[in-house]
């Protein structure tokens, strides 16, 4: 088991340098294929009317005069050992881990990113706990009354809920329940453990909107799964030997359905940022998915950078722990 | 061109809308009348204590008065940031007025309008009780304009204007040690510093009202990162600021009212609160928990709409000028529109009603006809252009007579607009459909401003290569003054290779001799009436469709004091004396 | 993922009837796989009404431009007398409802929501098709290459498939979308959009598909008819050509159905975001984009692009589903 968990380990942490040296080339790329020189790029981090000596001062201060492997070398050696970079009459210092700074503010990007995370976190955990509910439970107790009317009624709401937009869903609940019916008040987002009670009433709206699309999807799986179990052999067998409904379908059936949502669950937690996104857009929350819209609006390549990396970082790591939690429950994987 | 809108602003990738709506003020009284700001000062008052708090949807790169370019920074720095001079709280046009600040008088021009020396008012202190030095001035020009590739926000008019160093140029002041820094500015004394121009600015009174004379103690200078522990020379200074969160200002107690005739330190403090939901700040507006809206771009259409219908609630808002113009600028180097009477045509062929409807109704701005806005000195109002309407369709006999005169038949030419700038985007849909019926095909194309001027509009040979005869554009004076308004989008000389703003690249000898020849005149009237001729010769020539005079409508809360919508910050409220009601 | 209304109803008694009706016949000689799918789908009613309503949309998108000029519709002619100046929405109720106008007008132009909706429905469909075409062809040849060669092809192809599920895929687009607005590959305006989006919602999704085919190919080419093929001295090509691609339509087909939902979802977001099609072009996300900024003064403006989206999207999904359900009985993943 340990060696398999170094094995991979390893190899998430070769992806994520592939993706990040993928991510830095196409950035760099990116402005080439639009067709802007370096002076045009640098130009846009001055004010106005910049001097050419301004230009040539900002290029060399942001690294654009380098050839790009160097760029990208500073780049990654800064997140391992922070750099020194100099804005001002005296050095600054960019701490470990260091994903440069901004090129507009020249504020640190990661201490930006890391103030957002709390608000991004609490957006997609508390939908995810959401949606694992009422997804399994709407599931199971289809899959228990299959052509129920619960059962087809469910199913037709998930079908729904998997075909509808989350920047739609979020409008109306938005205008149904802030504005029509205004249980909900808009507003800013409160950190946990200053008000917890007001964290969550901010956050009601954006977790069912956020979920919404998931529970719908897990309530498919789960059914799909439950049904394929229920009719599997060995809980016949189990019923046969007069086990309680109740055990055979928690012990036995949930299990076994549930199994193969850890894949899946793991794969969509790891992509949520993109989803907290468009939510955080709608319900103007100031998150990280915020940070990276305004730092491509700006295009502050330094921003964006940090905030794809750590999207991929996130992928990556839950991918790494759902191989990890299923070689600990098959052991056939760690062989293979 | 002073922002007013934040350029990272989330506008193209939109936040979903604003408010709560019309829940009424909160039980208050309001007794308020629309528009009362924008006329004269609103609750007048002397009465101290209280916490004024501010709000904003987004935060501003910096605080740094030496590093910033937006309008509201501009005026809400100036209570912890004194410069040489100021503009005096007034209504409308009336805040366009130039008192001295940390100078003691406006300056004494010699040299014909090349030198200028300001005294500096004996006794002011910073936060930390050092006293203030002309010195400390110099340095501060020296840090905004000569060290962009640190401080790169704000505008560098000082050094355009300032002689530089003799050979190689001046380095600014984090590279170049010497201790003479920059010859051009000269202190004498602690309390004198004297500025030599490249050439005679009669208006440089205008110019040092800029946030980057406030005087800032080489010390204490930390580049960049200034913004977090800004050196108060003003009647409030830095408490605690969290990046992105909160600013927080309290009375600075080494400040006096006996050096500063403007300034009255009326709450006890000052919050900022930032990158707060604009739904938030306007409930919050409403509820009187916020006193102001800090960026003062106004409410949002949907609020608008609420607000217009509440007659109560309407009598809060404040329908205020900005100072600036939304306007269609025509390139003269491009076909067909090298030729007048094509020009001229599209002047009668724009539907200027739809288009205002466009930008967001009479309320978001009038239909303009000239170039200067009304608030600018110097305005005179004139059409040269008059459209004519029968109900609500724009009669095209004059268009459709001036194209014919000009002979281009059926055309295909390209709009620009920012992509980030709703309104823009949709004034220029608006345009397209008024062209097509002159037989204009014109097709849209989108850029983000952070790159509107340097790889598009501002770029003449890319409007050449790409057919681009039109482009969107808003255009806001950085000191209130026709030179300050005119200088850049009509100067021939300014035509720069990108980065450009004199979008319609004209270069007419007389526009430009008379740009010269009044910014050197020390007469006021004389200035002015240069200006208004200046204006109507660009017009004469068809060189832009002036589309609206920009306004904004800003909600005033009941509960604060001393509020007056100046033009000199686009329309915002002046920030100086803002108070609270107890 | 199967619907109840699908296994509990008509699809779960289809095979053995299928087969019974195979032996009603005239003849005996089974029938092949299409066939019997084919008749598994048609008892499939939802999914037969999801097939309907998709191949009018198909129809609705492709006519957009002449149905336009046939109702005298125009998506970008502007009513200025249907629009109050003041509060730049439209006058009357129900979003400027009339009978020139069925579903309203855009608040500040007076436009036509009807033509609107109608003229985004080639932009959104185009895209997804695109996007899907796209991501299938890469997805395919790459699934294919690795199942078959397996070993050291199947380990590069594999692992590049990985750091491609590994990309923060809407932030790449958005990022990439918002850098190559203006132009580039010499394409500017609708053309430009159109592709920048099909590329970005394409060429990322591909790996979804590579594995899909990956595995299929994988265990068909372990399969006695392979065998067979291969005692009787087939060399690779034939196998891949005329053994495997055959056995791999079914699951594509499936697969590639059910993609279009989620690329339209994607473009309608990208739209959405600002950063997809821009207007003046009319397209549902930009649409919606406009809309929400009403939300509260003109909701029945954001009703009109959203259900447009939703329409086209169920069905897509239920005819994803009964197709699913007809090619593979016995349903989920």
């Amino acid at each position: 088991m340990f060696s398999y968990l170094i094995r991979r380990v390893i190899s998430a942490v070769i992806l994520l340098l592939i993706v990040s040296a993928v991510t830095f080339g196409i950035f760099f790329l990116l402005p080439k294929i639009a067709g802007q020189t370096t002076d045009q790029l640098a130009q846009q981090y001055i004010g106005k009317s910049p001097t050419p000596a301004d230009i040539a001062a900002v290029k060399r201060n942001l690294g654009l005069d380098k050839p790009v492997y160097e760029q990208y070398w500073e780049f990654l050696k800064g997140i391992f050992t922070g750099v020194d970079y100099k804005f001002g009459p005296e050095a600054a210092r960019c701490h470990v881990p260091c994903f440069g700074y901004s090129f507009k503010t020249h504020i640190e990007v990661w201490p930006e990113i890391q103030s957002r995370l709390p608000v991004t976190l609490s957006l997609a955990l508390g939908a995810a706990v959401v949606w694992l509910v009422s997804g399994i439970t709407t599931g199971v107790i289809s899959a228990l009354r299959p052509g129920s009317l619960f059962d087809r009624l469910s199913m037709g709401v998930a079908l729904a809920g998997v075909s509808l937009p989350m920047f739609f869903t979020g409008a109306i609940a938005l205008a149904l329940f802030t504005y029509q019916w205004p249980i909900f008040e808009r507003s800013d987002y409160v950190p946990l453990f200053d008000n917890p009670l007001l964290w969550a009433r901010t956050l009601v709206l954006p977790w069912v909107t956020l979920a919404f699309l998931y529970s719908a999807l897990y309530a498919r799986l789960t059914r799909a799964g439950m049904l394929e179990t229920l009719s599997e052999d060995y809980i016949r067998t189990a019923r046969a030997k007069g086990l309680g409904e109740r055990t055979v379908v928690v012990r036995h059936g949930l299990r076994a359905a549930l199994t193969p949502l850890i894949t899946v669950f793991g794969m969509d937690l790891g992509l949520l940022l993109g989803g907290a996104l468009i939510t955080e857009q709608v319900f103007s929350l100031q998150g990280v998915g915020a940070f990276a819209v305004q730092a491509i609006t700006a295009n502050d390549l330094p921003n964006i950078l940090g905030v794809t990396l750590l999207a991929a970082f996130f992928i990556v790591l839950c991918n790494l722990v759902v191989d990890v939690l299923y070689a600990a429950v098959d052991p056939r994987v760690r062989l293979s | 061109m002073r922002r007013s809108v934040p350029v990272a602003a989330i506008a193209a990738i939109t936040s979903a809308g604003l408010l709560a709506g019309c829940t009424g003020g909160a039980g208050s009284t309001a007794s308020g009348k629309a528009n009362a700001a924008t006329e004269g000062i609103v609750n007048a008052s002397d009465a101290k204590g209280g916490t004024v708090t501010y709000a904003m949807s987004d935060a501003p790169e910096s605080f740094d008065p030496g590093n910033t370019y937006y309008a509201f920074v501009y005026n809400f720095s100036r209570l912890y940031a004194r410069s040489l001079t100021t503009f005096k709280p007034g209504p409308g046009p009336k805040g366009n007025e130039i008192v001295p600040d940390l100078a003691e008088s406006k300056g004494k021009s010699s040299d014909g309008g090349k030198t200028w020396t300001y005294k500096l008012r004996k006794g002011v202190k910073y936060d930390d009780g050092t006293d203030v030095t002309s010195q400390d001035v110099k340095y501060a020009v020296e840090r905004s304009n000569f060290a962009r590739d640190t401080l790169s926000l704000g505008p560098n008019y000082f050094q355009q204007f300032l002689k530089d160093n003799d050979g190689g140029g001046y380095k600014g002041p984090y590279k170049d040690k010497s201790k003479a820094g920059l010859k051009s500015i000269e202190t004498p004394d602690d309390h004198t510093i004297v500025f030599h121009l490249k050439k005679a600015l009669a208006e440089f009174d205008q110019l040092v009202s800029a946030p980057q004379t406030a005087p800032v103690p080489q010390a204490k200078d930390k580049g960049a990162d200034y913004t977090r522990s800004v050196v108060s020379s003003g009647s409030y200074k830095f408490q605690d600021y969290q990046e992105g969160k909160q600013l927080t200002l309290v009375r600075n107690p080494h400040w006096s009212a006996k050096t500063d005739p403007l300034r009255k330190q009326l709450p006890d403090k000052i919050v900022l609160k930032l990158k707060v939901a604009q739904s938030t700040i306007d409930k919050d507006l409403l509820a009187g928990n916020t006193t102001v809206d800090l960026a003062g771009k106004g409410v949002d259409a949907q609020t608008q709409a609420q607000l217009l219908t509440d007659a109560k609630e309407k009598g809060n808002t404040d329908n205020a000028l900005g100072q600036r113009l939304n306007y269609l600028s025509i390139d003269t180097k491009v076909k067909p529109f090298d030729k007048l009477a094509c020009r001229q045509a599209v002047e009668y062929a724009v539907d200027k009603k739809a288009v205002q409807t466009s930008l967001g109704g009479p309320i978001r701005g009038d239909i303009a006809s000239t170039v200067l806005p009304t608030d600018i000195p110097g305005y005179e109002k004139f059409d040269l252009y008059p459209q004519k309407y029968s109900g609500d369709n724009l009669d095209l006999t004059e268009a459709k007579k001036k194209w014919t005169e000009c002979g281009a038949g059926n055309v295909s030419t390209t709009i620009l607009a920012r992509s980030d700038r709703q309104e823009e985007v949709d004034a220029a849909t608006s345009v397209i459909s008024s062209l097509k019926k002159l037989g204009i095909t014109a097709k849209i194309q989108q850029y983000p401003s952070s790159k509107y001027f340097s790889d598009y509009a501002g770029v003449p040979t890319f409007n050449k290569k790409n057919n681009v005869g039109l482009i969107m554009m808003q255009w806001g004076a950085d000191f209130p003054t026709g030179y300050g308004y005119l200088q850049q989008i009509l100067n021939g000389k300014a035509i720069s290779s990108s980065g450009n703003v004199n979008l319609s690249e004209t270069d007419d000898p007389e526009i430009n001799k008379l740009l010269d020849s009044a910014v050197a005149d020390p007469d006021k009237a004389g200035r002015e009436k240069a200006y208004a001729e200046i204006d109507k010769k660009a017009m004469s020539q068809a060189l832009m469709v002036p589309l609206t005079y920009f306004k904004v409508l800003n909600y005033r809360s009941p509960k604060a004091t001393n509020m007056v919508a100046t033009s000199a910050y686009s329309g915002q409220y002046d920030y100086l004396n803002i108070g609270v009601k107890k | 993922m199967t619907a109840p209304i699908e296994t509990t109803g008509a699809a779960a008694r289809t095979q053995p009837e299928a087969v019974l009706k195979g032996v009603e016949g005239k003849r005996i000689e089974g029938r092949s796989l299409g066939r019997i799918a084919l008749l598994r789908f048609r008892r499939d009613k939802v999914a037969v009404a999801g097939a309907i309503v998709v191949i009018l949309l198909i129809a609705v998108a492709a006519l957009s431009r002449p149905l336009q000029a046939l109702l005298g519709l125009d998506p970008d002619s502007p009513n200025q007398s249907l629009i109050d100046p003041n509060t730049t929405l439209p006058k009357g109720d129900l979003g400027g409802m009339s009978g020139d106008h069925p579903l309203g007008v855009d608040p500040k132009f007076g436009r036509d929501l009807l033509a609107r909706v109608l003229e985004g429905s080639w932009v959104s469909l185009i895209v997804a098709f695109g996007a899907t075409v796209l991501s299938v062809a890469i997805g395919t040849v790459m699934g294919v290459i690795a199942g078959f060669y397996r070993g050291r092809v199947d380990a590069v192809i594999s692992r590049l498939m990985d750091v491609f599920l590994a990309f923060p895929l809407l932030l790449f687009a958005i990022a990439i979308s918002a850098s190559l607005q203006g132009g580039a590959f010499g394409l500017t305006g609708l053309p430009l959009h159109l592709s920048v989006l099909i590329f970005v919602i394409g060429f990322f999704n591909w790996p979804y598909m590579g594995r899909i085919v990956r595995a299929q190919t994988l265990s068909l080419r372990e399969r006695e008819f392979v065998d067979a093929a291969r005692g009787m001295g087939a060399r690779g090509p034939f196998i891949l050509f005329r053994e495997l691609l055959p056995n791999l339509v079914g699951p594509i087909v499936v697969y590639s159905t059910l993609l279009i939902p989620s690329n339209i979802l994607f473009e309608a977001a990208l739209s959405f975001l600002g950063v997809g099609i821009q207007p003046p072009q009319a397209s549902w996300g930009g649409m919606l984009n406009q809309a929400v900024k009403y939300y509260e003064v003109d909701p029945q403006y954001m009703l009109v692009p959203g259900l447009a989206i939703f329409v086209t999207v169920l069905a897509f999904n239920l005819l994803g589903d009964g197709l699913r359900d007809a090619l593979d009985p016995r349903g989920g993943r």
